[in-house]
């Protein structure tokens, strides 16, 4: 009987362990160690924070999914991890008790999500800062309680300045962030308060519309249409103000501190802003038989695991080798040892990266949330199924192949709400693939807003929750 | 810099005509569904 333990139950790690479960939970051992409980549908959160959706709507308790699937379910947050052969093991310590757990494994699959690094920009954040977040549930609700507190100022005839957007000059996730600011416009227009707000929006982006993966690009007509001109049009179309090429240094109440690309130092007053962090891997202790660190071999600086990918390529040559990007996501010394979701440590930055005349970089790192955490959760889990099954492992994916559709949403009413629907193949462009000039499938890469993708928004919430609480056709659904 | 980028009064009909957007639905679903499922086969 083989033993795999699964660290973190977001969209990788629940996935993995759905997937696991199902081919391999009545003979095997699977185990899901997680800080958390229940599984948060994250991309809801979004509605959370303009208090469009109630937060027990975007989670669900875990152990009983984990129950029906021959999972076994530890909540524990992951301290240690023991990755030398003949004593493998994890190290956790018991919510609520304090208890220390040791696990052993013959299979890890390391995917606990971001740590939220606030502390990478002095006063960001909702906890020791002055900026909210959407990255987690509390966050969320944080959020949504503050952002409702100035609509009451708002009510009462007060102007305000919201800045939404990065609050590092390496962060992610621009897409959530984009989702808001779109949500709070439309909210405060459904209101009637529109006019008592000047929304800016301040990104690390080369561009607008770059979202991190250089943008997307799509044909219709014959013409190429990119995502800088659309996102344009959306944000002049809304009146929502955008300054992009820009890097959060510091944050005082009220106040942002930034650099850009002319390496220019400004600073932005605010009432009320939602940045997302710089993302980070989970500082566990990696630890050799001997007692010795070993996070060189598993690790990168951040904390990310290295996979299968080529690490170290400049960026022009990153750019133009697809095959950089890992397919198998197993660590190279402990082939036993894979990662999921935002935990791998990607080759480099999809987004051209810049380095202003200050020393300061400002680049975006790539997303691998969502649909992508999902596709890898799902290939990690069919290669530890092939290794147990056959000790070969047959699947993979790299994110030069992988399809992503990302819906965001501008109000969440299905009479006149409206979405952005974004498709994109691949998500890191392929360049030897796609010979155009963006290397990527201009026919199956798309860029359309409407009421539809309302539609899609609101369904997917529901499918998807369907999906991760493993009920009937589960399978069926697309990650 | 912005420019005055901005969509066409027919975009934004074709945006919110119901009969228009519940076509789109159909087609986006099945145009994401199956790339998405291809993905099952790698």
């Amino acid at each position: 009987m083989a033993k795999v333990l699964v660290i973190g139950a977001g969209f990788a790690g629940h996935t993995t362990a759905l997937y696991l479960g199902n081919q391999l939970g009545r003979k095997h051992e699977i185990t899901v160690m997680s800080n958390r409980d229940v599984f948060g549908y994250v991309p809801s959160w979004v509605w959370v924070g303009v208090g469009h959706m109630k937060p027990e709507q975007t989670i669900f308790k875990l152990k009983p999914v984990y129950d029906r699937m021959h999972i076994k379910f530890v909540h524990a947050a992951a301290k240690e991890i023991h990755p030398d052969a003949g004593d493998q093991f994890v190290v956790g310590e018991e919510i609520g008790t304090g208890k220390e757990i040791r696990w052993s494994y013959d299979y890890l699959v390391i995917a606990p999500g971001p740590l939220l690094n606030f502390s990478g920009t002095p006063g960001l954040g909702p906890e020791n800062g002055f900026t909210h977040s959407i990255c987690s549930l509390p966050h969320a609700i944080k959020t949504r309680d503050a952002y409702m507190a100035l609509c009451e100022r708002m009510k009462k005839g007060e102007k305000v300045k919201i800045v939404i957007g990065t609050g590092h000059p390496g962060a992610t996730c621009q897409g959530a962030a984009f989702e808001y600011v779109v949500n709070v416009h439309k909210d405060l227009l459904k209101k009637g308060l529109r006019d008592k707000a000047d929304i800016l929006w301040l990104s690390n982006e080369p561009e607008l519309g770059d979202f991190g993966v250089n943008g997307v690009q799509i044909k219709r007509n014959g013409i190429v249409q990119k995502s800088s001109e659309f996102i344009k049009s959306v944000f002049n179309d809304h009146g929502i103000r955008y300054q992009v090429q820009t890097g959060v240094t510091k944050v005082e109440e009220g106040k942002i501190h930034w650099q850009n690309y002319e390496g220019e130092e400004g600073v932005t007053e605010f009432d009320f802003s939602m940045l997302i962090p710089q993302f980070k891997g989970q500082p566990f202790k990696y630890i050799g038989k001997n007692g010795e660190d070993v996070s060189a071999k598993l690790v990168n600086p951040a904390g990310f695991v290295l996979v299968d990918g080529k690490y170290g390529l400049p960026y022009p040559e990153l750019a133009q080798t697809p095959e950089a990007w890992p397919a198998q996501y197993n660590n190279p010394t402990y082939p036993n040892v894979f990662a999921a979701g935002i935990a791998f440590a990607p080759p480099g930055p999809i987004s051209k990266p810049f380095t202003n005349k200050n020393n300061l970089l400002i680049a975006p790192a790539p997303p691998r949330t969502g649909m992508v955490s999902g596709v890898i959760g799902r290939v990690v889990a069919m290669n530890i199924v092939d290794l147990i099954k056959t000790g070969k492992m047959t699947h993979q994916e790299r994110m030069t192949e992988m399809v992503a559709a990302c819906i965001a949403s501008m109000g969440d009413n299905l009479w006149d709400g409206n979405a952005v629907t974004i498709v994109m193949r691949p998500v890191v462009p392929d360049r030897k693939k796609y010979t155009n000039e963006f290397g990527r499938d201009l026919f199956i890469s798309h860029l359309e807003m409407g009421l539809s993708g309302a539609w899609m928004k609101f369904m997917l919430h529901y499918t998807f929750i369907w999906k991760f609480k493993g009920l009937f056709g589960w399978k069926l659904i697309p990650e | 810099m912005q420019n005055e980028q901005e969509f066409s009064k027919a975009e934004k009909f074709w945006m919110n005509f119901k009969l228009y957007q519940l076509w789109r639905f159909i087609v986006l679903n099945a145009k994401i569904y199956t790339i998405a499922v291809q993905s099952k086969f790698h």
